[in-house]
């Protein structure tokens, strides 16, 4: 039956078209104008908020270090080949016993709350160091593997810097956000920074810009002394949590400079970007106890190496994460201290791996729990698959809250971890051998031997020699089980910046190594 | 408005108060169930018991629950819901920047999903036949189509093949009206497809019954213009359960506006709510989770409203 006049139907189909047209105008029909290249803005979309916790380097990790380049300056800093050059600190040197390194400082650097750079303000800065909030003086509060127990002001341009054992390589530590110095007003009431950077870096906080924790605008500072360093006049960190949308947003120009992750490299490539890429971040499984205190099994190094045997990485990577490199190294492939000796000896062999633990008198295989997240459990549960295979029982548990991953590192006996070893010395020091990663106080002769040959070394040749002894004892002590190495990649629009450069083996480029194409 | 419109409003103000009051009561007490303290999410894992104490003694955590509550309601009701534990900014400034976003998305789809869910519906109803069915099974796949699924592929489309809307971001109003509307255009029509599909059909459904309605038939005797019969007597006949849909769109696209927030990297309330729980921070929680029952509370009361206004025998009763 037909409820309507053929006018009735009409006007109807009239009006549904008319809506449909106008609903779709309504929502910016056209041609977006072609972005002109500007030369004088740059637009990195990160994976994370940078400044989660507000304006203070002091509480974040090295992976936010780029962006807090463009606010801050260190005492030392990174140099584009990844070695360590002058900073805030023109000058360097350690006593003959490495226990107290003398900084001199240079004159003339001005903060933003006008204060300027002396001696007494390094020390304010570093007697920030009982602050449990910040995480990057860790290592340096009383306790910690690199314990400072006193800074004391020699001159108004020079201060040194006392630890409680040596510490020779100390400098590296000064090139990430623990090396970064605020001024005056933020050392004294530090609550300031949560919403207004305090440093004398290229750059400073547009605030009518910035909308937290989506994107973060920083403008040219004139009283820089390096200006031409970073040739960008303003710079927007542009926070974009999914990986695809981060890919998206550089096709699409929303931005300039993008870290992709290894799934979305082809896509980008595919759309004529350019793409700068890394090792350098080993996702490894860690032997939290080596003493048998939470499962008698782990304190047998037989057994810790039977994991090694064990697990099938290259299936791990396959199904997992492809376009990344199965491990068996524990340093990354750029390390000096990477061997291939350790991917042939290691090789997946599960039968290997029942006969370690039948020597071990786990013929029969044993069970233990391990921690997991959501980031972890589909690695986890490929693992859980090998183990399984050769009678190991792992039990995964998705951590409830941060508190008990956390605690995971001193009631389970294996956790995993993603490390970035640009600074060997300082993470042996700082997690493997005395860090959260070794609660329960293990020891090994060898890997501390060859931490400190490493921290000695005064060439090439020897630094090598030294970093291979400790990836390879950590592999076959088994404290380290390497699963694979994840590449940072970092997107670029070719029209716009030429090819990023890593500083060494750093993840994350110098703000000041992104530049206008030509 | 008379009396009896007046006192019924005035009634339903006090119920949608209780249920904010409610609503603040269960956020407050769950986000005390929490694990952890404000001491121990604002000072990390590496502090010591000692400084947790001490920063949970300074914010009255230890006080009674009933202090805690009607200190933080004190504070609320005049618009301050506290500092994020966090960073220390202002909670409140920090949602009132994000709220435009989150309204501008929730409104707009809103808006265009009535648009088009109207049109379908009322086109489906009154063509009938081949069309109908058409336009039945497209609706259908609408309805099926995972709202995140259709954002992707429209940034496919629209933002990586062909560059005629942004791929993410978004520009405030006061910045550029035209650059607002385009950062907008991607999320509004990913919100708005699933809920122009539900609207359509309800519109359809609607329709048919009032088309069958006696008056309708008179109407039509009498030589009153098809058009008026349909957009004017009919629709109006079929509005109250599309204005309900529409008012429900509303509100459910404001509270799941989180995933067009992710895919589109939006600085809007969804955001604030991924960020703020994953961090623990318990003030930011409260704020987002009575702001966003505010809202839907305030939508729901003009609902009722509108509806009885509408409605003669609801008006009469």
């Amino acid at each position: 039956m037909k409820l309507l006049s053929t006018p009735a139907r009409r006007s109807a189909a009239v009006l549904a078209g008319a809506l449909l047209v106008s609903s779709l105008t309504a929502c910016g029909g056209g041609t977006q104008a072609a972005t002109a290249v500007n030369k004088d803005a740059l637009t990195i979309a990160i994976d994370s908020d940078s400044a989660s916790f507000g304006f203070d380097p002091l509480r974040v990790a090295d992976a936010q270090r780029q962006f807090f380049e463009g606010l801050y300056e260190n005492l030392m800093t990174l140099q584009p080949d990844g070695s360590v050059g002058p900073g805030l600190a023109k000058e360097f040197s350690y006593s003959t016993d490495n226990t107290v390194l003398t900084l001199t400082l240079r004159e003339g650097v001005a903060f933003t709350d006008g204060s300027t750079l002396d001696a007494a303000l390094v020390k304010a800065n570093l007697d920030r160091r009982s602050d449990p909030a910040l995480s990057a003086y860790s290592a340096i509060a009383k306790g910690g593997a690199q314990e400072i127990t006193s800074v004391t002001v020699a001159s108004p341009t020079k201060v040194a810097i006392k630890f409680a054992k040596a510490q020779p390589g100390f400098e590296k530590n000064l090139t990430g956000t623990m090396g970064m110095i605020v001024g005056k007003t933020a050392a004294t009431k530090s609550a300031s920074l949560a919403t207004t950077p305090d440093g004398s870096g290229p750059y400073t906080l547009d605030t009518t810009g910035t909308v937290k924790g989506n994107k973060y605008v920083f403008t040219k500072n004139e009283k820089y002394t390096d200006a031409a360093k970073y040739p960008y006049r303003k710079v927007t960190f542009s926070v974009i949590q999914d990986p695809q949308a981060r890919a998206n947003a550089l096709v699409s120009g929303q931005a300039d400079v993008a870290m992709l992750t290894s799934p979305t490299v082809d896509f980008a490539k595919s759309k004529g970007l350019g793409v700068s890429q890394i090792g350098g971040t080993l996702h490894t499984m860690v032997s939290f106890d080596k003493t048998g205190k939470t499962s008698p099994a782990f304190a047998k190094e037989k057994v810790r190496q039977a994991f090694q045997y064990a697990i099938n990485r290259q299936s791990l990577v396959d199904a997992l994460h492809k376009g990344d490199i199965p491990a068996w190294n524990a340093l990354p492939k750029d390390s000096a201290g990477y061997t291939e000796e350790l991917n042939v000896r290691f090789a997946y062999d599960p039968e290997k791996a029942k006969s370690l633990l039948a020597e071990a008198g786990y013929a029969n295989g044993f069970e233990f729990t391990i921690v997991g997240s959501a980031e972890t459990q589909t690695d986890l549960q490929a693992v859980q698959k090998d183990l399984a295979a050769v009678g190991i029982k792992m039990n995964i548990k998705m951590a409830s809250s941060t508190d008990e991953a956390f605690a995971a590192v001193a009631t389970t006996p294996l956790g995993y971890a993603s490390l970035g070893w640009d600074n060997p010395v300082g993470l042996m020091y700082g997690v493997v051998l005395n860090g959260f990663t070794n609660v329960q106080k293990a020891t090994d002769e060898q890997l501390s031997a060859a931490t400190g040959e490493a921290a000695a070394a005064k060439d090439d040749a020897a630094k090598k020699a030294a970093l291979t002894k400790l990836n390879t004892r950590l592999v076959e002590s088994g404290w380290m089980i390497p699963l694979y190495e994840s590449l940072a990649n970092q997107g670029f629009n070719t029209k716009k910046v030429q090819q990023v450069k890593f500083a060494g083996t750093n993840a994350y480029p110098l703000l000041s190594s992104y530049a206008p194409a030509n | 408005m008379d009396v009896t419109m007046a006192m019924f409003a005035a009634k339903r103000l006090l119920m949608a108060l209780a249920t904010v009051l409610v609503v603040a009561v269960l956020a407050f007490l769950l986000v005390h169930a929490m694990p952890g303290s404000p001491g121990a999410v604002s000072l990390g894992a590496g502090a010591s018991q000692e400084a947790i104490d001490d920063v949970n003694q300074r914010l009255g955590w230890n006080d009674p629950l009933a202090l805690q509550f009607f200190r933080w309601l004190g504070e609320a009701v005049q618009g301050n819901f506290g500092t994020s534990l966090i960073d220390g900014r202002s909670v409140s400034a920090d949602l009132a920047s994000r709220l435009p976003v989150t309204a501008s998305l929730a409104a707009g789809a809103t808006v265009l999903s009535a648009i088009l869910g109207i049109g379908l519906g009322v086109t489906a109803a009154v063509r009938g036949g081949l069309l109908d069915r058409i336009i039945g099974g497209f609706v259908g796949l609408l309805v099926a189509l995972p709202a995140f699924w259709i954002g992707i592929i429209f940034v496919y489309l629209f933002a990586v093949q062909s560059s005629v809307f942004p791929a993410t971001g978004y520009v405030p109003f006061e910045v550029s009206p035209q650059d607002w509307a385009l950062s907008l255009a991607l999320p509004v029509i990913t919100l708005a497809v699933g809920g122009a599909a539900f609207i359509a059909r309800q519109t359809r459904a609607s329709m048919l019954e009032a088309l069958q309605q006696e008056h309708i038939r008179t109407l039509r005797a009498t030589a009153t213009p098809t058009w008026k019969i349909l957009y004017v007597h009919a629709l109006r006949y079929a509005s109250l359960p599309i204005v309900a849909g529409i008012a429900l769109q509303f509100i459910g696209l404001f509270g799941g506006s989180v995933i067009a927030e992710q895919l589109f990297a939006m600085p809007g309330l969804g955001q604030a709510v991924q960020s703020s729980v994953s961090t623990h921070d318990a003030p930011a929680v409260q704020g987002v989770v009575v702001i966003a029952t505010v809202v839907v509370v305030a939508v729901n009361l003009l609902l009722e409203l509108a509806t009885k206004f509408l409605d003669p025998k609801l008006r009469a009763s």
